[in-house]
């Protein structure tokens, strides 16, 4: 049961550092040790380092741009049209503001599925981490429902609640709460015993023993799985919305294809990209930022 | 003389499932074991491995209850963790994600003796003053992980000390630290213990340590552990400025241990508890303390 429990974590973790060593890369260390004299070569190596590792991208780019023009055959094109009409194609929809409707729809349901599924799985994990016997009856159960794909039950939902807004807010919660879930029962479950004794010979009660040491020491674990629930409920709600939607960028993505507005549908399919980065940003600091202490001295 | 801790008869077993066997046996790691330790004692604590010091410390800490006999603090049975003693352990057991100062003064969180509650500002005076006593002012905002393995454990006697306890259960303390660091956290914590009058049980592998230290130096004997002896370390003109590790009298109650500690040791081994699996328990474990008995015939004989 406990390995169980760990996989993901473990998988989180490498995740985690993958994630901080790409972001605080020789860029930061760099401008760390570079002051005030050699301020101007520092900033310069800087945007060197920014400029290198910006070059994926670029090339990305600009094959995407020159591909099409030069390289594929008139009858790809029209699928595969250059970034500029991309661009293009994407500004109308801003102007029109329609793209901020999709994305107001789409971030609606996943904010209120992710939410859901926050409180839910905490709240859940740290009743059945606390009771021991709670977690041998409920972990079976549990194991399957985490390993039912929640793409497959999209149709039940969609059965129970219609294809309005509750089915896709509640598929949004199922696939976002596992991660919390599990997480917050690994980060319960694993807390260092000898921080346990030290706490309980301070006279904690607990009580106390549970909000000042098993919760903070969980806390960083707790992330990660709040990390992965987001990736998640993106992944499933672009999915969701494909099926059976009248607004959301997975909407957008799909009936752009099938009113063959090529050009619009890769806006939808960027934007999509754009959100996720923006989503995986904004937890990777949160994390960061409850994780601090972790931190070792130097890394 | 007042004893301001008590064992009386005190037998601590535990169940453990050896190796390779499905049913359980029953380890005896204290048996039957008396002692009292004065009020504003100085009294360290030597055994072999696994002859149950940190069992012993544990009933005191209040963190596990004795099989049969009992334990005493001020004449009162202890029946959990109390405000009265502090631990302090091996391997510092700091918060990591608290500062030095938030360390030092979670003990204070709640209310104090008198009902009362510190405010945040009052608990961080606090934690300032007991850090200053081990020698970290100045300290307060760092985390664990920015602090050396004596520094942390500075902490860890800072808090120990922050919530008045009057008696201090130190178990290994220094054992993770390097010569140097070791003497002078044993320095000062002979200088503290002089200017706070605390009762201090410190347990320790280091014969030198235990002498240096203690008033009184607690010899366990080998698994299962029993009080073997009581070593009164009489060192003349402790206080003075010399290296007193030299002198004569040092020497003989060193080797008075040292001797009392060996045969204990040997002991240990003879009985195969040298070979201790990581699970805690010994292949060859007596079973029911029967086979334990020859051992200690042999050792009589
Ligand atoms: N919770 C437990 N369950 C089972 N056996 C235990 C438990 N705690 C201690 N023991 C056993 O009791 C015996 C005494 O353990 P203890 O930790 O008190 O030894 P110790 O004297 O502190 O040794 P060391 O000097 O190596 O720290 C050991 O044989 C150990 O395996
Ligand atoms: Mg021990």
């Amino acid at each position: 049961m406990s390995a169980t429990l760990t996989k993901p974590v473990r998988t989180a973790v490498t995740d985690t550092a993958v994630t901080t060593t790409t972001a605080t890369g020789p860029a930061d260390s760099r401008s760390a040790v570079g002051c005030a004299p050699a301020g101007l070569s520092a900033a310069a190596s800087r945007a060197g380092s920014w400029l290198w590792k910006a070059t994926g991208v670029l090339a990305f780019l600009a094959l995407w741009e020159l591909g099409p023009l030069y390289l594929a055959a008139p009858s790809t094109r029209v699928f595969l049209p250059p970034l500029h009409e991309v661009l293009l194609a994407w500004g109308r929809l801003f102007e029109s503001g329609s793209i901020q409707g999709h994305l107001a729809a789409s971030l609606g349901r996943s904010v209120a599925g992710f939410g859901i599924a926050l409180v839910a799985g905490v709240s859940l994990g740290l009743l059945i981490a606390w009771y021991g016997r709670l977690n041998s009856v409920l972990n079976p159960l549990l194991e399957l429902f985490r390993n039912t794909a929640a793409l497959a039950l999209l149709p039940v939902f969609t059965l129970l609640l219609g294809i309005g807004e509750e089915s896709k807010v509640t598929i949004v919660a199922y696939a976002a709460f596992f991660p919390v879930l599990l997480n917050t029962i690994a980060g319960v479950k694993t807390v260092d015993p000898l921080l346990i004794r030290a706490a309980k010979s301070l006279g904690l009660n607990s009580f106390r023993l549970f909000q000042k040491v098993i919760l903070p020491s969980a806390v960083p674990t707790i992330f990660t799985g709040i990390r992965m629930a987001g990736t998640a409920s993106i992944l499933v709600l672009i999915a969701a919305e494909m099926v059976g939607a009248k607004a959301g960028l997975g909407y957008l993505i799909v009936n752009a294809q099938s009113s063959f507005l090529i050009p619009d549908m890769y806006a939808g399919i960027l934007t999509v990209s754009l959100l996720g980065l923006a989503v995986n940003f904004l937890l990777v600091a949160l994390e960061r930022h409850f994780s601090r202490w972790r931190t070792a001295v130097g890394a | 003389m007042t004893a301001k801790i008590s064992l009386r008869n005190v037998s601590k077993q535990f169940t453990v499932r050896p190796a390779g066997s499905a049913g359980t046996t029953t380890l005896t790691a204290i048996d039957s074991l008396s002692l009292d330790v004065r009020d504003g004692e100085f009294l360290t604590l030597v055994g072999p491995s696994g002859s149950g010091k940190t069992t012993l410390l544990d009933l005191l800490a209040g963190l596990s209850t004795p099989t049969s006999g009992e334990v005493l603090v001020d004449g009162r049975p202890v029946t959990g963790p109390g405000k009265d003693r502090a631990v302090v352990f091996q391997q510092y057991a700091l918060f990591p994600w608290r500062t030095a100062s938030a360390n030092v003064s979670i003990g204070l969180e709640g209310k104090g003796p008198d009902g009362r509650k510190l405010s945040r500002r009052e608990r961080a005076a606090k934690a300032s003053e007991y850090l200053k006593l081990v020698g970290l002012a100045g300290f307060e905002d760092r985390f664990p992980h920015e602090l050396s393995g004596g520094m942390k454990q500075r902490v860890a006697i800072a808090r120990s000390l922050a919530y008045e306890p009057d008696v201090l259960l130190m178990d290994e303390p220094f054992a993770a630290l390097d010569a140097q660091t070791r003497e002078q956290l044993q320095e000062e914590l002979l200088r503290i213990w002089r200017t706070t009058g605390k009762t201090i049980v410190f347990i320790t592998h280091g014969i030198d340590e235990a002498v240096y230290l203690g008033q009184r130096v607690a010899v366990l004997s080998a698994r299962p552990g029993r009080l073997k002896a009581i070593v009164d370390v009489d060192i003349p003109d402790r206080d003075g400025g010399e290296d007193i590790r030299s002198t004569p009298a040092f020497v003989e109650q060193r080797h008075k241990v040292w001797t009392l500690l060996h045969d204990e040791v040997r002991l240990a081994q003879d009985a195969g508890h040298r070979k201790i699996l990581p699970d805690g328990t010994a292949p060859d474990e007596p079973v029911l303390g029967e086979p334990a008995a020859t051992t200690r015939e042999r050792s009589a004989a």
